[in-house]
C-alpha cells in the first residue's frame, strides 16, 4: 500500500519536504523535521506563519501538496515501517485514531453528554464495551478534576472545562501522539492555567505532543524542543533554553522581541 | 316622545331598505347595470362557447349577442369556471348564464331558466377498440370520465360508482385516449368536436340523456326573464336561432 | 334568516350525503400529504447527502450534477404543472392509480424543497464539529451519522414542519388530475348546489384546523428538542 521507509530508534513522525499552498499562496515551504517518542514540541511563530497548517497536515485535516509524512507505528523493535500518510491510498482514519487532536474552539459535540463525548469514539471505532469505555473515561475525568460533570452537556461548562474535556476526549482513544492547535487561544485569561496544567501533566507522563501555541512560558517550561515557523519557512529550532536565550536568526530575534 | 322618535327611525329605515330593494332590479331591462348585459360562461365547451383568438365565440355567445341587441344592451362576456356560473348569476355578478347549461330540478332551486333555446344530449365517447358498444355495457366497473358539475357528471354520479371528474372536458377525453378511463360522458356537440379532433375515438349511437339548454337568470328577476324570453321567441320565429346553430353545427 | 342558513347547511352538506365529498376528500388529502412527505424525506435526504458530500469531499460529481438539475427543474416550475406532466405525459397510456400519481408528483416536488432544508441544516453545523469527528478517526459517513446529522436534525425540524404545512396546502391542486381531494370535494358540492359560500368556507376551515394543529405540534416538538441540547 503506502510508501515505506525505515527508521531507527524513537522516531514517531518524520516530515520530509512538506509543501502546502492555498490558492497559489505558499503556506508551508519545504518543511522537514522529525518528532520522536516522548517529544514535547512547541511550534511558535507569528499568525499566518503556517504553524496551524503544519499541525493539521500531520493528521491530514489539510491535504499536503507535496512531500511526505511518515508515521511510525509504536511497536517494539529497532527497525520499523513508516507509513506515508500523504499517500492517498493510506487509510487515514486508522491513523487518526492514534493521533489525538485538540482544537482552539474545543469542538465538543453539543448534543451529547460529556460521558457520551468521551465514549462514542472508543465504542464505535475500537469496539470497546460501554463499561470499558466509561471506566477509562471516568478515570481520566477524575484526573482533570471533572468527575462531577459526566452527565452535563458541553454548553453547561466553562471554556476551560470544555477544553479539559476535549483533551480527555482525545486521550480516551489512547493515542500515541497528541496534537494541540492553539488550545488556550479561545479561553478567558483566568482559564488558561487549568488547561496548561493538564497539558503539563501529560508531558510529564511522557506523552508525545506537538503544540501550536502563543504561550511562550509554557513552551519554555514544558517543551523539550521549540520550532519557529515564519512565512512558511522552518526558520529555527532548538532546546528551549538556547532557543529563547540565544536566538540565532534575525527573524526569531525580531519575533521574540515582540512577544516576550 | 321616545316612541315617536323610534317609530320615525324605523320608518326611515324601512323606506331606505325598500329604496335599495327596488333599485336592484330597477333598470327597465332587468340588468344590473343599465344598458349592459353581463353573460357568464365557461368558454371551454365547443361549439357552444370557446376561445377563438382573443374572442369568445360559439352558439351561446352569438345567441346572447342577439338577445342583447333585441334588448338594446351591450353584451359583456365573462369566462369563469362552469361550477361558478350559477353562483355568479344568483349573486347578481352576472345577469345571465349561457354555457350549454341543461335545465335540471336542482339548478332550478338556485336560478330561473329562460325558455329553451337548444336541445342537446349527453353522449358516451369510447375508444374505437373499446368493448363498450352500448349503454348497457356501462356498469359498476366502468371508469367514466366527466367534466365536474356538468349534467353528465350529475347523472353519472347517481348511476355509476367510478366517476373521474376532470376540470375540463378536454382532459377527460385525453385521459380516455390515453387509456386511463373507459368512457367519457359529455354533451353531444362538444363530443363531436373532440372525436373529430382526436383519432381513435367514437361516440356511441345511443345517447345517455336528452336535455334542454336554457339561459340561467337570477331568481325573481322577472323583468329580465321576460325580456330574454321575448327576445328568444322573436329570434326563433325570424330564423336567427336556426341560422346560428347551423353556422356551428353541420347537420349530420 | 336562521332557517335560510339551516336550509343552506342542509342543501350543501346533508342532502344526498354531500358531506361525504368532504370526508372522503379529507382522507385523500391526508393520505397524499403523508406519503408524499415521506417520499420527500427519503428523496430529500439522499439528495442532501449527495450535495454536501460533493461540497465537502469533491466526490460524486455526476450524481451532484443530476441532483442540481433536479432541484432547478422542480423548484423552478409550478407543482400543478409537474402534477399534470406526471399524469398526462410520463404516465401517458398507463392506467395508474391517481392517488399514487399525486403522491409521486408531490413527493418529487417536496423532495426538492426538503433536500435544500436538509442541506442547509448540514451546513449550519460548524466545520469544527466535522473536523473533531474526523480527528477522532471517524470516516466521512460515520462523522455524518454520529455527529453532523443529529445536530442538523434539531436545526431543521421547524423548517421541515413548515414544509409539510405548505405541502398539505399545495395538495389542493390534486383536482387537476381529477383526484377527489378535500378541495375537489368542495368543488363537487359547489357544482351540485350552486352555492359558493358554504362549501368553500367549510373546505377552508378544515385546512385551517389541520394547519393550526400541525403548527401546535411543531412548537411542542421544538420545545422538546431544545430541552435536549441546552446550548
Amino acid at each position: 500500500m503506502a510508501q515505506e521507509d525505515r527508521a531507527q530508534g524513537d522516531v514517531l513522525i518524520r516530515v520530509e519536504h512538506l509543501v502546502k499552498q492555498f490558492d497559489g499562496h505558499i503556506v508551508l515551504n519545504d518543511i522537514s523535521t522529525e518528532i520522536d517518542r516522548g517529544d514535547v514540541v512547541c511550534v511558535i511563530g507569528p499568525s499566518g506563519s503556517g504553524k496551524s497548517t503544519f499541525l493539521r497536515c500531520l493528521n491530514r485535516l489539510e491535504t499536503p501538496d507535496g512531500g511526505h509524512i511518515y508515521v511510525y507505528d509504536d511497536v517494539d523493535g529497532d527497525i520499523r515501517h513508516g507509513i506515508d500518510i500523504c499517500d492517498k491510498t493510506t487509510d487515514i482514519d486508522t491513523h487518526r485514531q492514534r493521533m489525538g487532536m485538540v482544537f482552539q474552539q474545543f469542538n465538543l459535540f453539543p448534543h451529547m453528554t460529556i460521558m457520551k463525548n468521551l465514549t462514542i469514539a472508543p465504542m464505535k471505532l475500537q469496539k470497546k464495551t460501554q463499561e470499558e469505555a466509561e471506566s477509562y473515561a471516568s478515570e481520566l475525568l477524575s484526573r482533570v478534576g471533572l468527575s462531577d460533570r459526566a452527565s452535563s452537556y458541553p454548553g453547561e461548562l466553562s471554556g476551560g472545562q470544555q477544553q479539559r474535556i476535549a483533551i480527555v476526549r482525545a486521550l480516551c482513544m489512547r493515542p500515541q501522539i497528541m496534537l494541540f492547535d492553539e488550545p488556550t487561544s479561545a479561553l478567558d485569561p483566568e482559564m488558561v492555567g487549568e488547561v496548561l496544567s493538564v497539558m503539563k501533566d501529560l508531558a510529564e507522563e511522557k506523552m508525545t505532543m506537538v503544540v501550536v501555541t502563543h504561550e511562550m512560558g509554557f513552551a519554555r517550561e514544558v517543551a523539550n524542543r521549540v520550532m519557529f515557523l515564519d512565512g512558511g519557512d522552518f526558520v529555527e529550532e532548538g532546546e528551549p533554553e538556547t532557543f529563547f536565550s540565544h536566538p540565532k536568526s534575525d527573524r526569531l530575534k525580531n519575533f521574540l522581541g515582540k512577544v516576550l | 316622545m321616545k316612541k315617536l322618535i323610534s317609530a320615525a327611525l324605523i320608518l326611515t329605515m324601512v323606506l331606505a331598505l325598500a329604496a335599495c330593494g327596488s333599485s336592484k332590479g330597477g333598470s327597465d331591462t332587468g340588468t344590473a347595470t343599465k344598458g349592459v348585459l353581463v353573460m357568464a360562461t365557461n368558454a371551454e365547451f365547443p361549439p357552444y362557447e370557446y376561445h377563438e383568438g382573443d374572442k369568445i365565440v360559439g352558439i351561446d355567445a352569438e345567441i346572447a349577442a342577439a338577445i342583447a341587441e333585441k334588448m338594446g344592451c351591450e353584451l359583456k362576456i365573462e369566462d369563469i369556471a362552469f361550477d361558478s356560473i350559477i353562483p355568479e348569476v344568483s349573486s347578481g355578478k352576472a345577469d345571465i348564464g349561457l354555457a350549454g347549461m341543461t335545465v335540471t330540478e336542482d339548478r332550478k332551486q338556485s336560478v330561473d331558466f329562460s325558455d329553451s333555446y337548444a336541445s342537446s344530449s349527453q353522449v358516451v365517447i369510447v375508444t374505437e377498440t373499446s368493448g363498450i358498444s352500448s349503454l348497457s355495457d356501462l356498469d359498476a366497473n366502468s371508469v367514466i370520465g366527466v367534466q365536474t358539475g356538468t349534467t353528465g357528471d350529475i347523472y353519472c354520479s347517481d348511476e355509476f360508482a367510478n366517476i373521474e371528474r376532470y376540470n375540463k372536458g378536454m382532459e377527460a377525453v385525453q385521459a380516455l385516449s390515453q387509456g386511463k378511463i373507459d368512457a367519457v360522458v359529455i354533451d353531444s356537440e362538444p363530443a363531436k368536436v373532440f372525436v373529430a379532433e382526436t383519432s381513435g375515438l367514437k361516440i356511441l349511437d345511443e345517447s345517455y340523456t336528452d336535455e334542454q339548454y336554457a339561459a340561467a337568470i337570477r331568481k325573481g328577476n322577472t323583468a329580465l326573464l321576460e325580456n330574454v324570453n321575448k327576445a328568444l321567441s322573436e329570434l326563433k320565429s325570424d330564423g336567427t336561432l336556426d341560422k346560428i346553430v347551423a353556422k356551428y353545427i353541420t347537420a349530420n | 334568516m336562521f332557517s335560510a342558513f339551516y336550509d343552506a347547511l342542509y342543501l350543501n352538506f346533508v342532502k344526498d350525503d354531500r358531506w361525504h365529498y368532504l370526508t372522503n376528500g379529507l382522507k385523500v388529502t391526508l393520505i397524499v400529504t403523508l406519503f408524499s412527505a415521506l417520499m420527500g424525506v427519503v428523496l430529500g435526504f439522499v439528495v442532501a447527502i449527495i450535495r454536501s458530500t460533493y461540497e465537502n469531499t469533491g466526490r460524486m460529481k455526476i450524481a451532484n450534477k443530476l441532483c442540481g438539475l433536479y432541484l432547478t427543474v422542480i423548484r423552478g416550475t409550478p407543482v400543478v404543472v409537474q402534477l399534470m406532466i406526471i399524469y398526462f405525459v410520463i404516465f401517458a397510456s398507463v392506467r395508474i392509480d391517481k392517488t399514487l400519481t399525486a403522491i409521486i408528483a408531490f413527493g418529487i416536488n417536496s423532495g426538492a424543497y426538503q433536500a435544500e432544508i436538509f442541506r442547509s441544516g448540514i451546513n449550519s453545523v460548524p466545520k469544527g464539529q466535522f473536523e473533531a469527528g474526523r480527528s477522532l478517526g471517524f470516516n466521512y459517513g460515520q462523522t455524518m451519522v454520529h455527529i453532523i446529522m443529529p445536530q442538523a436534525f434539531r436545526v431543521v425540524v421547524p423548517t421541515l414542519c413548515n414544509e409539510y404545512i405548505t405541502l398539505l396546502k399545495e395538495t389542493s391542486v390534486a383536482g387537476y388530475i381529477a383526484l377527489e381531494d378535500l378541495t375537489k370535494g368542495g368543488d363537487i358540492i359547489r357544482s351540485r348546489t350552486y352555492s359558493a359560500f358554504l362549501p368553500l368556507i367549510a373546505v377552508a376551515l378544515i385546512y385551517l384546523i389541520m394547519v393550526l394543529a400541525l403548527t401546535k405540534l411543531v412548537s411542542v416538538l421544538e420545545r422538546r428538542l431544545s430541552r435536549g441540547t441546552r446550548r
